[in-house]
């Protein structure tokens, strides 16, 4: 039987101090967008945003614990088996844990698509192999998202800095190329990024 | 509530008596939510958490248990499940679940690889059903009819409201539908139910039903 506890999946540590708990991934899902949560050190456990850019709907159901959610402003504190439902795309939402065991589950995705799998689980899912310099495991997330889609341009950039970061000059320039000729506002990002220092002064480095 | 958000708890959402026993909270039926088939089933010790069955090929359902525990049996392994678990079962595959503990809740997710999710109602279809069997035919009616305005040209909720006609004890309005969900699956897809469905044994000896098969 494919299971896993939610304890089980991998712990990935957020920018925002939610740790994210891959579920899609960990299944191999492909029909539809689905991930859990925990909170982090800062007691997040939904980050305060909205779905307007992906029109995406979603419920947050909690499986365990106390968590207080704000909706649109409003505050309502939720227990296991209860669930929140966002219809509107634009209402931010956010999750704080109130008990350190709580787990939530969330089920999103854009009314009439199919579901199309995110780049940014891959990029999330490298950036703390990235951080503490395991080049060759933030290698394999990337290319495990290139296999999912193909020439994605924020896939393709971050595996660029990736190269650069590991002393692969070549490789690094080609992917960065690639990506800005996919995706123009690359262009922008690789003017700053000081992952991508140590290729800047080739003349190959898009400008 | 606002119109732009809802908070549901699945233990006091009304849950339906669905076959084999189980007991459907129809969350996706209750909140409206149109990217995923998402629904709960709950059980005490013993009880069947929801219908043994297979998906269709590319459907892919995560059963997660939110209360209580279950066994879970996919394929021919069994597992324990106590909440807090997430079951994944590919299509195809032969998945059951009992309850082990009393006031257990299974929430379940599901869609079709590469497919925009089509809910076709089969929850509300059976929350009529449990309406028409208690004897509530206004308000099953309702539902059917709800189900057909949110979608007019999908042959299943016009085969559904032909089946509960049918069983409604109403040829007359069964063949209407019927006869619609025949023009709009131009995919033959609904052939199948046609000749095998049981709800659709009322009709049997009506040569209206030989009439829409040939």
């Amino acid at each position: 039987v494919n299971l896993a506890h939610i304890d089980e999946l991998d712990r990935i540590e957020m920018p925002d101090g939610f740790v994210w708990r891959p579920v899609r991934r960990h299944f191999g899902i492909k029909a539809f967008g689905t991930n859990a949560y925990t909170p982090g050190a800062s007691g997040q456990i939904v980050e305060e945003h909205t779905e307007t850019t992906l029109g995406h709907e979603e419920i947050y159901l909690v499986l365990r614990g106390r968590v207080r959610f704000t909706v649109d402003g409003d505050e309502r504190e939720l227990g296991p088996g209860q669930l929140v439902y966002v219809r509107d795309p634009s209402l931010s939402r956010a999750g704080v844990a109130l008990t350190d065991d709580a787990a939530v589950l969330a089920v999103g995705g854009k009314p009439g698509e199919p579901h199309e799998v995110s780049a940014w689980e891959y990029t999330f899912s490298a950036s703390p192999h990235i951080r503490a310099g395991r080049f060759d495991e933030a290698r394999r997330v990337l290319q495990e998202g290139l296999e999912e889609k193909p020439g994605s341009p924020p896939i393709l950039y971050d595996l660029a800095c990736v190269e650069a970061l590991a002393g692969e000059r070549e490789r690094a320039l080609a992917l960065l190329n690639e990506a800005v000729a996919a995706d123009e506002r690359f262009r922008a990002y690789a003017e700053t990024d000081e992952d991508l220092a140590s290729i800047r002064d080739d003349p190959r480095f898009p400008r | 509530v606002s119109d732009g958000y809802e908070i549901l708890t699945l233990s006091e959402v009304e849950a339906f008596p669905h076959r084999e026993g189980t007991n459907l909270i129809p969350v996706r039926h209750t909140l409206g939510f149109r990217p995923a088939g998402v629904n709960a089933w709950k059980a005490d010790a013993g009880g069947q958490v929801m219908p043994p069955h297979e998906e269709d090929s590319g459907n892919e359902e995560l059963y997660v248990v939110v209360q209580g525990r279950a066994s879970f049996t996919v394929g021919e392994e069994t597992a324990d499940a106590p909440a807090g678990t997430l079951v994944f079962v590919p299509p195809q595959v032969f998945r059951s679940a009992t309850a082990e503990e009393d006031g257990t809740i299974v929430f379940v997710v599901g869609g079709s690889i590469g497919e925009a999710f089509n809910a076709g109602g089969w929850e509300a279809f059976s929350i009529a059903d449990w309406y028409r069997q208690e004897g509530r035919i206004d308000e099953a009616r309702a539902i059917m009819a709800q189900l057909i305005a949110e979608q007019p040209d999908y042959w299943a909720v016009h085969y559904n409201a032909g089946c509960f006609e049918s069983l409604a004890g109403n040829p007359d309005s069964a063949f209407e539908h019927l006869r619609r969900a025949k023009e709009l699956d131009t995919e033959g897809a609904s052939a199948e139910y046609f000749r095998e469905d049981s709800d659709l044994d009322p009709l049997r000896d009506d040569p209206r039903l030989e009439e829409l098969l040939g």
